[in-house]
């Protein structure tokens, strides 16, 4: 069996040889730390990036099979993008920064975690209608030759083949930061807060559309959102209906009539209290349900929505810095889990510094021993 | 509706600007300021509750602290002309090597809605900075705040320098973010942890006491 038909039938209840062993690649810092350790080259940790070339070197030195965040992007996101650039050198070394999406934000050289948000561009009408609604307009250029290039390059790989279907919430929350966003939401300018949502979705939509009426075939569909955190989500449930519900109805629609019946959904944090907007709205796979940081869970919401919410996920990474014993319970864990049917381990985010070498070939070695 | 009442109520709503406006005409109205202070953190314990209970979510309690921040800009000269004290003192920030700020933030939110007094260190805190904010201030917490596995061992390294300095004794330590747990605050021997800003605004209060 294939990598890419062992994920496909563990996610339509069909029976396979054996689990696959995914994952969902590595915080930079780790890399650089395996490499000084000696576990792999220096080249691979600058050259990584998730589901490139240098990842499916790593998958075959550690024994993963494939990378579940291995969607291909066509340029569905502002275009062009902010210039990125350092406004600050701050005393104690950081640098203040305009990213790609207008945040002023300050990062630390040598980090690559989530920076500290500052100031951001997206403030009222006038900024969305000079600076940004400019960027979210469908061009024919954003599905690109490079996109099909990317597209014919899957046949190297084996593993299912997925494409990007953007973000809803989650990119908008990237251009206005979370206080831009409640600040519009709860005081300033809910129909800007709405305008700014549909315009962008809009443009997605179209890109997607391109995409798919060429005729290309992809297994599942992904989209990136990050709308939640430890207590839940980032914003109030029934202003995410009304505000998003119907932009994933219609892309997910689209995605339906192209025949990918698997639509999944990276969001970090405590999904639960969101998980009806997706599930309703077509989404059905849930991506990396994170047990360890945050305690969300894939069992409730199999409970609650029965077989068809799939997912991808739930193993605790933390334990990859432990030992065999921890690494075993977690196993334990996995196979409970996959019984279930119409779910995937793969650890619940990237993995992070101090995460052990030796471990991981470990757990990908003893996941791909079960069969479910 | 008492003019109270109305920024009680606005606040909750997040109505910044309104609440601006109301806490003035409250003071050209002669209505004491310890009064228009209870009307201020009243709203701010409402939303806090809410919090608690998912009935709102991050960003009315962002939009309600904006408001409340907006409210005490007027006020705040008059609550010291007044002599009305705060009912305590806290530093708060996010610990070395994180530059996470928006669970931290939450909770000096929540902290001023109490009525706290909050020096906020900002991010990537030494643990020294951390103590020596506390000796300088005079503050009964201190608040370490971090997203990552890797960073929350500097929450130790806090306690630790508080116990190097000798005030481990006058002040408490409280702890809170995403990767932490009640078993590592007792762990690292902190005095509190709390999984959310609202609760973490009551432990403070509490341990003010």
């Amino acid at each position: 069996m294939t990598n890419r038909e062992r994920a496909l039938n563990l996610l339509h209840y069909k029976p396979v040889d054996r689990l696959p062993a995914v994952h969902f690649g590595y915080w930079e810092e780790l890399l650089y730390e395996w490499a000084k350790q000696g576990k792999i080259p220096k080249s691979l940790a600058e050259n990584w990036r998730q589901s490139n070339e240098a990842d499916a070197e790593l998958d075959k030195l550690i024994g993963w099979d494939f990378n579940w965040a291995c969607a291909i992007e066509p340029k569905h996101k502002l275009l062009p993008q902010f210039e990125k650039k350092v406004l600050e050198v701050l005393p104690n070394g950081e640098r203040r920064i305009i990213n790609n999406e207008g945040i002023i934000e300050r990062v630390k050289p040598g980090k690559t975690s989530i920076p500290s948000e500052d100031d951001y561009t997206l403030k009222d009408r006038a900024a969305f209608e000079e600076l940004y609604l400019p960027k979210m307009q469908f061009t024919p250029d954003r599905v690109s030759a490079e996109f099909f290039e990317k597209y014919n390059d899957m046949e190297k790989y084996d593993r299912p083949r997925g494409i990007s279907i953007g973000s809803v919430l989650g990119d908008i929350r990237s251009m206005t930061s979370v206080l831009g966003m409640s600040y519009l939401m709860y005081d300033e300018d809910e129909d800007l807060l709405a305008d700014i949502i549909d315009a962008y979705a809009d443009m997605q939509y179209k890109c997607i559309e391109a995409v798919l009426n060429t005729g290309v075939k992809f297994d599942f569909a992904h989209y990136w959102e990050d709308i939640c955190f430890k207590n839940g989500p980032l914003v109030a449930p029934d202003k995410f209906e009304e505000l998003c519900a119907k932009h994933y109805k219609k892309r997910n629609d689209l995605c339906h009539k192209h025949g990918i019946d698997i639509i999944s959904l990276d969001c970090d944090g405590v999904v639960e209290q969101l998980l009806p907007v997706w599930f309703e709205n077509g989404v059905n796979t849930m991506f990396p349900i994170e047990v360890g940081v945050w305690g969300d869970q894939f069992e409730p919401a199999r409970k609650r929505f029965g077989k068809g919410m799939l997912g991808v996920g739930g193993m605790d990474k933390r334990v990859l810095r432990e030992d065999k014993a921890a690494v075993d319970a977690e196993i334990e864990r996995m196979k409970r889990l996959a019984s279930l049917g119409g779910f995937i381990p793969c650890p619940d985010h990237l993995l992070m510094p101090g995460t052990k070498f030796e471990l991981v070939q470990y757990y990908a070695d003893e996941i791909k021993k079960i069969k479910p | 509706m008492s003019i109270i009442n109305e920024i009680s109520e606005n606040l909750q709503k997040g109505k910044a600007k309104l609440v601006k406006e109301q806490v003035q005409t409250a003071i050209d109205e002669g209505v004491a300021s310890k009064d228009i202070l209870s009307a201020l953190l009243d709203g701010m314990n409402v939303i806090g509750e809410k919090f608690k209970n998912n009935e709102v979510y991050v960003p009315e309690v962002l939009v309600a602290a904006r408001a409340m921040n907006m409210g005490m800009q007027v006020l705040k000269p008059l609550l010291a002309s007044d002599g009305v004290q705060a009912k305590g003192k806290v530093c708060i920030g996010t610990v070395q090597g994180d530059l996470h700020d928006i669970g931290k933030n939450l909770v000096k939110m929540m902290l001023e809605g109490k009525g706290l007094e909050v020096i906020d260190l900002g991010t990537d805190v030494s643990p020294e900075a951390f103590v020596n904010a506390a000796i300088e201030n005079d503050c009964q917490i201190i608040c370490c705040s971090a997203l990552l596995t890797t960073t929350m061992g500097v929450m130790g390294d806090v306690v630790k320098a508080a116990e190097d300095a000798g005030i481990r004794d006058k002040v408490k330590i409280m702890i809170g973010g995403a990767p932490v747990s009640e078993e590592f605050c007792r762990m690292i021997g902190a005095d509190c942890y709390t999984s959310d800003a609202a609760s973490a605004a009551d432990a403070a209060v509490e341990l003010c006491k």
